[in-house]
Protein backbone atom coordinates (compact mmCIF):
# COMPACT_ATOMS: atom_id res chain seq x y z
CA UNK A 1 0.00 0.00 0.00
CA UNK A 2 1.37 3.57 -0.82
CA UNK A 3 1.70 6.28 1.46
CA UNK A 4 -1.19 8.23 -0.54
CA UNK A 5 -3.26 5.21 0.23
CA UNK A 6 -2.24 5.43 3.92
CA UNK A 7 -3.22 8.83 4.18
CA UNK A 8 -6.50 8.33 2.60
CA UNK A 9 -7.06 5.18 5.33
CA UNK A 10 -6.42 7.69 8.07
CA UNK A 11 -8.35 10.25 6.58
CA UNK A 12 -11.56 8.18 6.26
CA UNK A 13 -11.21 5.86 9.62
CA UNK A 14 -10.52 9.68 11.06
CA UNK A 15 -13.94 10.49 10.10
CA UNK A 16 -15.54 7.63 11.06
CA UNK A 17 -13.83 7.92 14.69
CA UNK A 18 -14.74 11.65 15.03
CA UNK A 19 -17.15 12.69 12.92
CA UNK A 20 -15.74 14.88 10.89
CA UNK A 21 -14.35 15.80 7.94
CA UNK A 22 -10.08 16.39 7.48
CA UNK A 23 -9.77 18.21 4.73
CA UNK A 24 -6.57 19.95 5.52
CA UNK A 25 -4.88 16.27 6.70
CA UNK A 26 -1.32 15.65 5.31
CA UNK A 27 1.21 13.20 6.51
CA UNK A 28 2.94 16.67 8.05
CA UNK A 29 -0.16 17.41 9.70
CA UNK A 30 0.54 17.02 13.93
CA UNK A 31 -2.36 14.73 14.86
CA UNK A 32 -2.65 17.04 18.24
CA UNK A 33 -3.55 20.11 15.79
CA UNK A 34 -6.30 18.19 14.22
CA UNK A 35 -8.36 18.16 17.24
CA UNK A 36 -7.21 13.99 17.56
CA UNK A 37 -7.00 13.62 21.39
CA UNK A 38 -5.39 10.54 22.58
CA UNK A 39 -8.36 8.21 22.99
CA UNK A 40 -9.92 9.18 19.23
CA UNK A 41 -5.95 8.04 17.92
CA UNK A 42 -6.32 5.06 19.83
CA UNK A 43 -9.73 4.12 18.52
CA UNK A 44 -8.13 5.16 14.77
CA UNK A 45 -5.11 3.12 15.10
CA UNK A 46 -7.46 -0.15 16.20
CA UNK A 47 -9.57 0.34 13.30
CA UNK A 48 -6.96 0.73 11.04
CA UNK A 49 -5.46 -2.94 12.45
CA UNK A 50 -8.39 -4.42 11.40
CA UNK A 51 -8.48 -3.39 8.34
CA UNK A 52 -5.21 -3.86 7.61
CA UNK A 53 -4.81 -6.90 9.73
CA UNK A 54 -1.31 -5.78 11.92
CA UNK A 55 -1.09 -5.63 15.37
CA UNK A 56 0.47 -2.57 16.43
CA UNK A 57 2.48 -3.02 19.72
CA UNK A 58 1.18 -0.25 22.44
CA UNK A 59 4.83 1.27 23.08
CA UNK A 60 4.86 1.78 19.76
CA UNK A 61 1.91 3.99 19.70
CA UNK A 62 3.03 6.64 22.88
CA UNK A 63 5.74 9.13 21.26
CA UNK A 64 2.90 9.38 17.89
CA UNK A 65 3.21 13.04 16.99
CA UNK A 66 2.41 13.13 13.36
CA UNK A 67 0.36 11.28 10.99
CA UNK A 68 3.39 10.64 9.14
CA UNK A 69 4.72 8.78 12.77
CA UNK A 70 1.89 6.51 12.80
CA UNK A 71 2.01 6.02 9.13
CA UNK A 72 5.68 4.83 9.16
CA UNK A 73 5.18 2.16 12.23
CA UNK A 74 2.07 1.10 9.96
CA UNK A 75 4.06 0.32 7.43
CA UNK A 76 6.58 -1.10 9.31
CA UNK A 77 4.10 -3.66 10.78
CA UNK A 78 2.73 -4.36 7.00
CA UNK A 79 6.11 -5.09 6.00
CA UNK A 80 6.62 -7.39 8.77
CA UNK A 81 3.38 -9.06 8.42
CA UNK B 1 -27.44 -6.40 44.74
CA UNK B 2 -27.24 -10.19 44.91
CA UNK B 3 -25.65 -11.73 48.32
CA UNK B 4 -22.69 -13.01 46.49
CA UNK B 5 -21.82 -9.35 44.60
CA UNK B 6 -22.23 -7.78 47.87
CA UNK B 7 -20.17 -9.95 49.92
CA UNK B 8 -17.49 -9.33 47.15
CA UNK B 9 -17.57 -5.81 47.63
CA UNK B 10 -17.44 -6.18 51.12
CA UNK B 11 -14.61 -8.09 51.14
CA UNK B 12 -12.54 -6.19 48.80
CA UNK B 13 -13.51 -3.20 51.16
CA UNK B 14 -12.54 -4.46 54.22
CA UNK B 15 -9.09 -5.44 52.58
CA UNK B 16 -8.68 -1.63 51.53
CA UNK B 17 -9.88 -0.43 54.53
CA UNK B 18 -6.89 -2.53 56.74
CA UNK B 19 -4.46 -1.99 54.47
CA UNK B 20 -5.16 2.00 55.02
CA UNK B 21 -5.18 1.62 58.48
CA UNK B 22 -2.42 -0.12 58.73
CA UNK B 23 0.34 1.21 56.59
CA UNK B 24 -1.19 4.26 55.15
CA UNK B 25 -2.97 6.95 57.71
CA UNK B 26 -1.19 10.43 57.81
CA UNK B 27 -1.99 13.43 59.49
CA UNK B 28 -1.42 16.51 57.53
CA UNK B 29 -0.08 18.35 61.29
CA UNK B 30 1.83 15.75 62.57
CA UNK B 31 3.44 14.03 59.65
CA UNK B 32 4.40 17.14 57.22
CA UNK B 33 7.85 19.08 58.01
CA UNK B 34 6.35 22.11 58.50
CA UNK B 35 9.77 23.58 59.21
CA UNK B 36 11.21 22.56 55.82
CA UNK B 37 9.22 24.66 53.70
CA UNK B 38 10.97 26.90 50.98
CA UNK B 39 9.38 30.00 51.58
CA UNK B 40 11.29 31.16 48.32
CA UNK B 41 9.65 28.64 45.86
CA UNK B 42 8.60 30.10 42.49
CA UNK B 43 5.12 31.59 43.17
CA UNK B 44 4.44 29.07 40.07
CA UNK B 45 4.50 26.33 42.77
CA UNK B 46 2.19 27.73 45.05
CA UNK B 47 -0.54 28.20 42.11
CA UNK B 48 -0.26 25.06 41.13
CA UNK B 49 -0.48 23.79 44.77
CA UNK B 50 -3.78 26.63 45.19
CA UNK B 51 -5.22 24.89 41.79
CA UNK B 52 -5.14 21.30 42.93
CA UNK B 53 -6.06 22.76 46.55
CA UNK B 54 -9.16 24.13 44.41
CA UNK B 55 -9.89 20.60 43.18
CA UNK B 56 -10.08 18.86 46.17
CA UNK B 57 -12.68 21.30 47.69
CA UNK B 58 -15.13 20.41 45.51
CA UNK B 59 -15.02 17.42 48.12
CA UNK B 60 -19.02 18.26 49.56
CA UNK B 61 -20.03 17.66 46.19
CA UNK B 62 -17.90 14.73 45.24
CA UNK B 63 -19.60 13.17 48.34
CA UNK B 64 -22.83 13.67 48.34
CA UNK B 65 -22.94 12.63 44.52
CA UNK B 66 -20.56 9.86 44.62
CA UNK B 67 -22.03 8.12 47.50
CA UNK B 68 -25.49 7.99 46.55
CA UNK B 69 -25.07 6.40 43.64
CA UNK B 70 -23.35 3.35 45.85
CA UNK B 71 -25.71 3.47 48.91
CA UNK B 72 -26.63 0.06 48.13
CA UNK B 73 -23.79 -1.52 48.18
CA UNK B 74 -21.78 -1.68 51.82
CA UNK B 75 -18.47 -2.21 50.48
CA UNK B 76 -18.53 0.55 47.83
CA UNK B 77 -20.71 3.65 50.07
CA UNK B 78 -18.13 2.45 52.64
CA UNK B 79 -15.62 3.02 50.83
CA UNK B 80 -16.78 6.59 50.10
CA UNK B 81 -17.03 7.26 53.13
CA UNK B 82 -13.36 6.44 54.14
CA UNK B 83 -12.20 8.31 50.30
CA UNK B 84 -14.38 11.55 51.50
CA UNK B 85 -11.86 11.46 55.12
CA UNK B 86 -9.12 10.52 53.11
CA UNK B 87 -9.47 13.11 50.34
CA UNK B 88 -10.79 16.28 53.12
CA UNK B 89 -7.06 15.77 54.51
CA UNK B 90 -5.84 16.75 50.87
CA UNK B 91 -7.21 19.96 50.43
CA UNK B 92 -6.60 21.01 54.29
CA UNK B 93 -2.55 20.07 54.21
CA UNK B 94 -2.38 22.09 50.53
CA UNK B 95 -4.10 25.43 52.26
CA UNK B 96 -1.91 24.85 55.20
CA UNK B 97 0.97 24.98 52.95
CA UNK B 98 -0.22 27.76 51.08
CA UNK B 99 -1.17 29.73 54.62
CA UNK B 100 2.50 28.44 56.36
CA UNK B 101 4.24 29.18 53.23
CA UNK B 102 3.31 32.85 53.53
CA UNK B 103 2.36 32.43 49.87
CA UNK B 104 -1.35 32.89 50.36
CA UNK B 105 -3.01 35.35 53.50
CA UNK B 106 -6.09 34.14 55.99
CA UNK B 107 -8.05 36.24 53.64
CA UNK B 108 -7.38 35.17 50.39
CA UNK B 109 -7.48 31.71 51.05
CA UNK B 110 -11.30 32.12 52.87
CA UNK B 111 -11.86 34.50 49.35
CA UNK B 112 -11.08 31.58 47.38
CA UNK B 113 -13.31 28.92 49.20
CA UNK B 114 -15.97 31.53 48.95
CA UNK B 115 -15.48 30.98 45.15
CA UNK B 116 -14.97 27.46 45.35
CA UNK B 117 -18.32 27.24 46.81
CA UNK B 118 -20.37 29.48 44.57
CA UNK B 119 -20.54 26.71 41.62
CA UNK B 120 -21.33 23.30 42.25
CA UNK B 121 -19.66 19.83 40.59
CA UNK B 122 -22.01 17.53 38.50
CA UNK B 123 -22.15 14.15 38.67
CA UNK B 124 -20.72 13.23 35.14
CA UNK B 125 -22.06 9.42 35.00
CA UNK B 126 -25.49 7.88 36.18
CA UNK B 127 -24.79 4.15 37.26
CA UNK B 128 -22.14 3.04 40.02
CA UNK B 129 -20.59 0.66 37.39
CA UNK B 130 -19.99 3.79 35.02
CA UNK B 131 -18.68 5.95 38.51
CA UNK B 132 -16.68 3.12 39.26
CA UNK B 133 -14.90 2.98 35.51
CA UNK B 134 -14.64 7.33 36.30
CA UNK B 135 -12.94 6.61 39.42
CA UNK B 136 -10.65 4.57 38.02
CA UNK B 137 -9.00 6.62 35.30
CA UNK B 138 -9.57 9.98 37.59
CA UNK B 139 -7.46 8.48 40.20
CA UNK B 140 -4.62 6.96 38.21
CA UNK B 141 -4.67 10.45 36.52
CA UNK B 142 -4.94 12.42 39.45
CA UNK B 143 -1.92 10.23 40.92
CA UNK B 144 0.00 10.96 37.69
CA UNK B 145 -0.27 14.03 38.04
CA UNK B 146 0.99 14.38 42.13
CA UNK B 147 3.75 12.85 41.41
CA UNK B 148 4.83 15.46 39.07
CA UNK B 149 4.01 17.72 41.29
CA UNK B 150 5.98 15.99 44.12
CA UNK B 151 8.99 16.01 41.63
CA UNK B 152 8.21 19.58 41.26
CA UNK B 153 8.52 20.29 44.63
CA UNK B 154 11.78 18.66 45.28
CA UNK B 155 13.31 20.54 42.50
CA UNK B 156 12.30 23.74 44.20
CA UNK B 157 13.58 22.30 47.52
CA UNK B 158 10.66 22.12 49.29
CA UNK B 159 10.63 19.17 51.77
CA UNK B 160 7.05 20.11 52.69
CA UNK B 161 5.45 20.31 49.63
CA UNK B 162 7.31 17.27 48.88
CA UNK B 163 6.12 15.43 51.40
CA UNK B 164 2.20 16.50 51.22
CA UNK B 165 2.25 15.73 47.38
CA UNK B 166 3.78 12.10 48.31
CA UNK B 167 1.04 11.23 51.08
CA UNK B 168 -1.40 12.76 48.32
CA UNK B 169 -0.02 10.83 45.76
CA UNK B 170 -0.28 7.61 47.90
CA UNK B 171 -3.68 7.65 48.72
CA UNK B 172 -4.60 8.60 45.05
CA UNK B 173 -3.07 5.32 43.74
CA UNK B 174 -4.76 3.24 47.27
CA UNK B 175 -8.29 4.33 45.63
CA UNK B 176 -7.25 3.55 41.50
CA UNK B 177 -6.68 0.05 43.46
CA UNK B 178 -9.83 0.09 45.04
CA UNK B 179 -11.62 0.94 42.10
CA UNK B 180 -9.71 -1.80 39.34
CA UNK B 181 -10.28 -4.33 41.66
CA UNK B 182 -14.39 -3.37 41.67
CA UNK B 183 -13.93 -3.58 38.36
CA UNK B 184 -12.17 -6.96 37.82
CA UNK B 185 -15.52 -8.25 40.07
CA UNK B 186 -17.19 -6.32 37.48
CA UNK B 187 -15.76 -7.75 34.60
CA UNK B 188 -16.19 -10.94 35.64
CA UNK B 189 -19.51 -10.14 36.41
CA UNK B 190 -20.20 -9.05 32.91
CA UNK B 191 -17.66 -8.55 30.89
CA UNK B 192 -19.60 -6.82 27.66
CA UNK B 193 -21.48 -4.82 29.84
CA UNK B 194 -18.39 -3.51 31.88
CA UNK B 195 -16.65 -3.16 28.51
CA UNK B 196 -19.07 -1.02 27.22
CA UNK B 197 -18.75 0.96 29.88
CA UNK B 198 -15.33 1.34 29.90
CA UNK B 199 -15.41 2.69 26.74
CA UNK B 200 -17.60 4.86 27.14
CA UNK B 201 -16.26 6.11 30.33
CA UNK B 202 -13.35 6.97 28.58
CA UNK B 203 -14.85 8.72 25.71
CA UNK B 204 -16.74 11.07 28.07
CA UNK B 205 -14.18 11.33 30.44
CA UNK B 206 -12.92 14.95 31.82
CA UNK B 207 -11.69 15.43 35.18
CA UNK B 208 -13.33 16.85 38.06
CA UNK B 209 -13.67 20.43 39.37
CA UNK B 210 -10.93 22.09 37.29
CA UNK B 211 -13.03 24.12 35.15
CA UNK B 212 -14.82 25.16 37.79
CA UNK B 213 -11.29 26.77 39.85
CA UNK B 214 -11.81 30.68 40.28
CA UNK B 215 -9.56 32.47 37.41
CA UNK B 216 -9.62 29.09 35.48
CA UNK B 217 -8.07 31.11 32.36
CA UNK B 218 -5.14 32.74 33.78
CA UNK B 219 -3.84 29.64 35.84
CA UNK B 220 -3.97 27.67 32.13
CA UNK B 221 -0.36 29.21 31.41
CA UNK B 222 1.31 28.37 34.65
CA UNK B 223 -0.58 24.98 35.00
CA UNK B 224 0.31 23.64 31.50
CA UNK B 225 3.83 22.12 33.54
CA UNK B 226 2.00 20.39 35.85
CA UNK B 227 -0.49 18.94 33.28
CA UNK B 228 0.37 15.35 31.22
CA UNK B 229 0.66 15.31 27.85
CA UNK B 230 -0.89 12.80 25.65
CA UNK B 231 2.05 10.62 25.47
CA UNK B 232 2.37 10.39 29.31
CA UNK B 233 -1.30 9.84 29.62
CA UNK B 234 -1.17 7.01 27.41
CA UNK B 235 1.74 5.66 28.55
CA UNK B 236 0.87 6.06 32.99
CA UNK B 237 -2.36 5.97 32.84
CA UNK B 238 -4.46 4.12 29.77
CA UNK B 239 -2.34 1.29 29.27
CA UNK B 240 -1.67 0.84 32.47
CA UNK B 241 -5.51 0.56 33.41
CA UNK B 242 -6.22 -1.75 30.32
CA UNK B 243 -3.04 -3.98 31.21
CA UNK B 244 -4.08 -4.28 34.82
CA UNK B 245 -8.01 -4.91 34.06
CA UNK B 246 -6.66 -7.39 31.58
CA UNK B 247 -8.10 -5.70 28.74
CA UNK B 248 -6.84 -5.25 25.32
CA UNK B 249 -7.11 -1.99 22.78
CA UNK B 250 -9.22 -4.17 20.23
CA UNK B 251 -11.39 -5.93 22.73
CA UNK B 252 -12.07 -2.04 23.93
CA UNK B 253 -12.79 -1.27 20.06
CA UNK B 254 -15.51 -3.89 19.71
CA UNK B 255 -16.93 -3.04 22.94
CA UNK B 256 -16.65 0.48 21.33
CA UNK B 257 -18.71 -0.25 18.56
CA UNK B 258 -21.59 -2.50 20.30
CA UNK B 259 -22.11 0.77 22.71
CA UNK B 260 -23.15 2.76 20.50
CA UNK B 261 -25.41 0.59 18.30
CA UNK B 262 -26.84 -0.38 21.62
CA UNK B 263 -27.14 3.25 22.93
CA UNK B 264 -27.83 4.95 19.25
CA UNK B 265 -24.58 7.39 20.19
CA UNK B 266 -23.53 8.77 17.00
CA UNK B 267 -19.92 9.01 18.23
CA UNK B 268 -18.21 10.02 21.58
CA UNK B 269 -16.46 13.16 22.11
CA UNK B 270 -13.84 12.84 24.28
CA UNK B 271 -12.44 15.55 27.10
CA UNK B 272 -9.70 14.93 28.13
CA UNK B 273 -7.89 18.69 27.46
CA UNK B 274 -7.65 19.34 30.84
CA UNK B 275 -4.65 16.64 31.67
CA UNK B 276 -3.06 18.26 29.18
CA UNK B 277 -2.22 21.23 32.06
CA UNK B 278 -4.22 23.41 29.91
CA UNK B 279 -7.64 22.31 31.68
CA UNK B 280 -10.73 22.71 30.14
CA UNK B 281 -9.34 24.43 26.72
CA UNK B 282 -11.76 23.66 24.02
CA UNK B 283 -11.18 19.41 22.72
CA UNK B 284 -10.20 21.30 18.89
CA UNK B 285 -7.25 23.28 20.04
CA UNK B 286 -5.61 21.12 22.68
CA UNK B 287 -6.42 17.32 22.20
CA UNK B 288 -3.95 14.94 24.04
Amino acid sequence: MKSQDLIALFRQVAKEVDKRDFPELTGDSVISDLGIDSLSMMQIVGEMELKLDIMIPDEDLVELVTVKDLLEVVERRMERS
Amino acid sequence: METRLALRMYQEYTTFFQKAERERRWNPFDDIPWDKINKNASDELALCAETFCGVEMYLPDYVAGGINVVRKSFGQAWFQANWAYEESKHALALTEYLLRSGKRTDEQMVDFQNHIFDKTWELPFKTPREMTLYGVIQEMATFVIYLKQRDRASAEKCEALHKIYDFIARDEIAHCRFYQTVVKVLLEEDREGTLGDLSHVFAKFEMPGVKLVPDYDGRVEVMRSAGIDRAVFLQKVYFPILRYLGITRHELLQASRKWKEAHGEDGAQPILTHLNGAHGEPRQQRAL
